[in-house]
């Protein structure tokens, strides 16, 4: 499934790019009017005029050559682009996701069992007014506050003298996620520091993105409480503890699990407005900024990647299904 | 039962929230520690935020580092190829050239790789400027470890040239040295016999005498403008081992369609992320989207800079770049112009305003503009539309020039920090005319150009026409704005609609030719009068090509003012060549933009060049006065 997934995506997003004229796709590479009246060279030079089974061809012979092409907006190898820019996603995913996800469920869950009482209305509220808050607004108040007011919390992955000790040789990058290479170092600065610096992305991430889990969590738990073996098991004297989490609980999870595996591979191929406001650099923001400038080489990359993501995530929900409902690791 | 579970719950979210709580204010606590801490006890060069401390003032932070946070991204870092002010920035930072500005001042230089700044008085100009030699300085090492030759020197140009990019900056050498404006004109660079000759060309335009390199003139340039364009980054002196390691041209002149073949044109610079300079400050790292970090060289021949290193961040989001500068983690900071009310009595900070630029916007007329245009209407002068032909009426331009109101345009645009200038010779350059009129916002003059236009049909008939603008310009979008509401009131038949679009959509239409008014900005490239009049006026200019506009007078004009020396008789040249402008408006200058500059107090020895690209960091330091 994986390759004709990407292909199919590839396909599609090429074909899309060459509903816009060459000059069009040209002007990536004109920054200044005075580059103006090389376009027709610039045509030409990058093959903007070619039939599209040319065009495209061309591109797919190169990424089975492992080469994804040079991306005009980024000035780098588009491969290269994903790859370093990559751990910067990964590590706010690695906070913003199990969190959002562990505080989903159990919003979810006390909604549920508190359904229609005051606890279950202010879960309810709250959740909506996060998720109706849009992440740039929520990203800008939480900085202003705590960045702006009381100095803490700053922009970006790391200090810049954290930066300099990491680039000093001293301190080796085994992942490019800040906080797991302070570890691995046992430098106990750098991983405050580059904490400190994760704190208000991931809140304004989790904030938002709560209410999806908490949701779908309330309605599939809502729905196991009322099925006759939750009755049968209070019947027969099982105290409600037990009957939520031994019982309801383990089934109303599956659907949350593949809402939790879709929110995390659109996570990790990119959080743009997160990106941009925290300076938190990642996939998001590279992807949109070639975007904006139609760099076709790099949207495709990001692409790739994105769908990549998305194929792994959904075997990993898949396996994750099995184990959870035994009835499908029978069938 | 089922209360019981939830209390416990609700004791689970409390603790949570308590978890949270000291969670948070752990790390807090633990920044405020790491901060403390190493103000007082750290000595290691990577580290505090806060080592120096005033009474009075808060202490500075980062000391050693100057940061700068701006909006920008380099293109690239090969010298020969970078034609943007963010990719300038960080090469005039880690190259050198032979000359440079003196400071402040456009026309006068100090000599950086050359021993000395040639001229008559020193025999170094020779052949009525056709000859000019640069002694060259003794004892420069690269950051690659090996030391500035002439051999270096003649390289750079050499390879430069040979490089030549579609819509680079090369063609500045190529006017004087070559006599063109591309190798192209000088032949097929494909062709064995015509790259052999082009390439010798090459070779004899930048020769080694000795200790000496010898640019030989290929007609006379004057030797200021010259010297402006050998001062900035497409001149750098490239360490020649370490641009071939990097892939870059290896010197040989035995096949020249083999060179050109190779080296001419290419699709990545072979230097794009190399540092094989000489100057202040080596580049540390690249990190694309993010920053760039430039650390001290502490062999530079003129003595170590004052910080030990210079960090470029782009930080895109404005709330972030102010939050960032207000706390002191940023020292420079770009502020667009729509937020510099933001800025008025914070405390720590400094500004500059009223920083001339030599740039300037202008609203263009198109003489001929591509019939299938969807932006005439109709096509034809029939109050639906216009005829492709419409502005080559020179009342018509004038009605135009007439109905813009200058006064509001930098009010409401700029927010008063622009000049109006009458022509396209930016205040400030040479053989600027203080004196010559300039059109003013005057709608009775603009209503009787309209009824003289096209023998009075337009204000009989009326017309239709669009105006786009490339959307996010605030300021040619107020400019489209004021002028319809002017033009639109002086007749019901007179209907102007403003159409915002992409940036490719903008530039595919004016490549074709279908725009008939479009606004654009020019930048200089050298602080010389040239480098505007040629594109606003000359026929193959950057503009008036596109604009179809062609005065014979005016083009012999211009490359008569590029090849005279003699001072005097460019400025009559120049003078009018402005008056031409002011008679036959091919396009309205909209105006001249006065900048600002932003930086932290504990900033010190910044100062203000309008052809620099960014900061020049070697004159920084940090510290309080």
């Amino acid at each position: 499934m994986v390759i004709p997934t990407l292909l199919g995506i590839s396909l599609l997003i090429f074909g899309v790019t060459q509903l816009f004229d060459p000059i069009e796709r040209a002007s990536l590479y004109i920054r200044d009017p005075r580059q103006i009246r090389f376009v027709e060279e610039i045509i030409k030079k990058y093959g903007l005029d070619q039939p599209f089974y040319v065009q495209y061809f061309g591109w797919l012979s190169q990424v089975l050559q492992g080469n994804l092409g040079w991306s005009q907006s980024l000035h780098m190898p588009v491969l290269e682009a994903l790859i370093t820019r990559f751990p910067a996603t990964a590590e706010l995913v690695l906070y913003s996701a199990p969190l959002t996800i562990v505080l989903g469920i159990f919003l979810g869950k006390i909604s549920a069992v508190k359904k229609d009482t005051v606890i279950d209305h202010v879960t309810r509220v709250m959740a909506i007014v996060g998720w109706s808050l849009p992440a740039f607004w929520l990203g800008i108040i939480l900085m202003a506050v705590f960045y702006g007011g009381f100095g803490i919390f700053p922009p970006g992955r790391l200090s810049p003298w954290a930066e300099a000790m990491i680039r000093s040789g001293k301190f080796k990058a085994y992942t490019g996620l800040y906080t797991i290479d302070a570890i691995l170092n046992l430098n106990g600065d750098v991983f405050i520091d580059a904490l400190s610096h994760l704190v208000l992305p991931v809140i304004t991430l989790t904030t938002i993105n709560v209410a999806l889990i908490m949701r779908v969590m309330r309605s599939s738990m809502l729905e196991q409480l009322g099925k006759t073996y939750i009755i049968a098991a209070r019947a027969r004297g099982l105290d409600s503890k037990t009957v939520i989490d031994k019982h309801a609980t383990k089934n109303a999870l599956i659907p949350v699990v593949t809402i939790s595996g879709l929110l995390t591979a659109g996570m990790l191929s990119g959080m743009v407005i997160t990106e941009t406001v925290f300076e938190f650099k990642g996939v998001g923001y590279f992807a949109a900024h070639a975007a904006t400038q139609l760099d076709i080489p790099a949207v495709l990359g990001f692409a790739l990647f994105a769908g990549l993501i998305f194929v792994i995530a959904n075997l990993i929900v898949d396996i994750l299904y099995a184990y959870i409902d035994p009835r499908i690791r029978l069938r | 039962m089922v209360k019981e579970n939830v209390s416990g719950i609700s004791k689970a979210v409390a603790l949570v929230i308590v978890a949270i709580v000291i969670a948070a204010a752990g790390i807090s606590f633990g920044v405020y520690m790491a901060t403390t801490t190493q103000q007082v006890t750290t000595t290691v060069t990577v580290t505090p935020t806060t080592t120096i401390t005033s009474p009075t003032k808060p202490p500075i932070k980062n000391p050693d580092t100057i940061i700068e946070a701006t909006i920008g991204e380099p293109e690239t870092l090969d010298p020969a190829w970078a034609y943007d002010t963010a990719s300038g920035e960080v090469i005039f930072n880690i190259y050198e050239t032979l000359i440079f500005f003196d400071r402040e001042k456009l026309d006068q230089f100090i000599p950086l790789i050359a021993k000395e700044v040639p001229s008559v008085e020193n025999g170094l100009i020779k052949d009525n400027g056709l000859t000019i030699i640069f002694p060259i300085r003794d004892g420069i090492k690269t950051h690659d470890g090996g030391m500035i030759t002439p051999e270096d020197v003649e390289y750079s140009f050499e390879r430069a040239m040979i490089q030549e990019r579609d819509g680079g900056p090369v063609w500045m050498l190529l006017e004087p040295l070559l006599g063109v404006e591309t190798l192209v004109d000088l032949g097929n660079l494909s062709d064995p016999d015509d790259a052999a000759r082009i390439g010798e060309m090459i070779d004899k335009a930048v020769e080694i005498e000795g200790g000496n390199v010898v640019f030989h003139l290929e007609k006379p340039f004057p030797t200021t403008t010259f010297f402006q364009i050998l001062s900035q980054t497409w001149s750098s002196i490239i360490d020649k081992e370490c641009a071939i390691k990097h892939g870059a041209w290896p010197g040989n002149k035995d096949n020249w369609a083999n060179v050109f073949a190779k080296y001419h044109n290419p699709e990545v610079p072979e230097l794009q992320e190399a540092d094989c300079g000489s100057g202040p400050f080596m580049l540390e790292k690249w990190e694309h989207g993010k920053e760039v970090s430039l650390v001290r060289f502490n062999d530079y021949w003129r003595g170590p800079a004052k910080v030990e290193r210079a960090i470029i961040k782009k930080v895109d989001e404005w709330s972030t770049r102010k939050l960032m500068f207000l706390q002191g983690d940023a020292d420079i900071v770009y502020v667009p112009r729509q937020y510099i009310k933001e800025l008025e009595g914070a405390e720590g900070i400094r500004y500059v305003t009223n920083l001339p630029q030599i740039a300037i916007d202008a609203l263009f007329f198109t003489f001929e503009v591509d019939p299938n245009s969807p932006y005439i209407g109709s096509g034809k002068l029939d109050g639906k539309g216009i005829p492709p032909d419409f502005f080559s009426d020179v009342n018509v331009r004038k009605a135009f020039a007439y109905a813009f109101d200058w006064k509001t345009y930098i009010e409401q645009a700029w927010m008063g920090e622009a000049e109006q200038i009458p022509g396209p010779v930016p205040k400030g350059l040479p053989f600027y005319n203080p004196d010559q009129p300039k059109y003013e916002f005057d709608l009775a003059k603009s209503e009787e150009y309209f009824k003289k236009a096209w023998n009075g049909e337009v204000w009989e008939k009326g017309f239709y026409i669009e105006i786009l603008y490339n959307v996010g310009n605030i300021p040619r979008k107020i400019a489209a704005e004021i002028l319809k509401e002017n033009i639109e009131s002086l007749n019901p038949k007179f209907k102007i609609y403003i159409r915002g679009v992409e940036w490719p959509t903008y530039l595919r239409a004016m490549v074709r030719g279908q725009l008939p008014i479009f606004i654009i900005g020019w930048l200089a490239d050298y602080p010389d009068p040239h480098n505007f009049v040629h594109p606003f006026m000359h026929s193959s200019g950057a503009f008036a090509a596109w604009q179809k506009y062609s005065n014979p007078h005016v083009d012999e004009l211009i490359e008569k003012g590029i090849t005279e020396t003699d001072s005097a008789k460019r400025r009559e040249i120049y003078y009018e060549l402005q008056a031409i402008y002011y008679e036959d408006v091919p396009s309205v200058v909209l105006q001249q933009p006065l900048g600002r500059h932003y930086e932290r107090d504990w900033v010190q020895g910044w100062y203000y060049n309008p052809i620099y690209p960014g900061i020049y960091f070697y004159a920084l330091s940090k510290g309080y006065e």
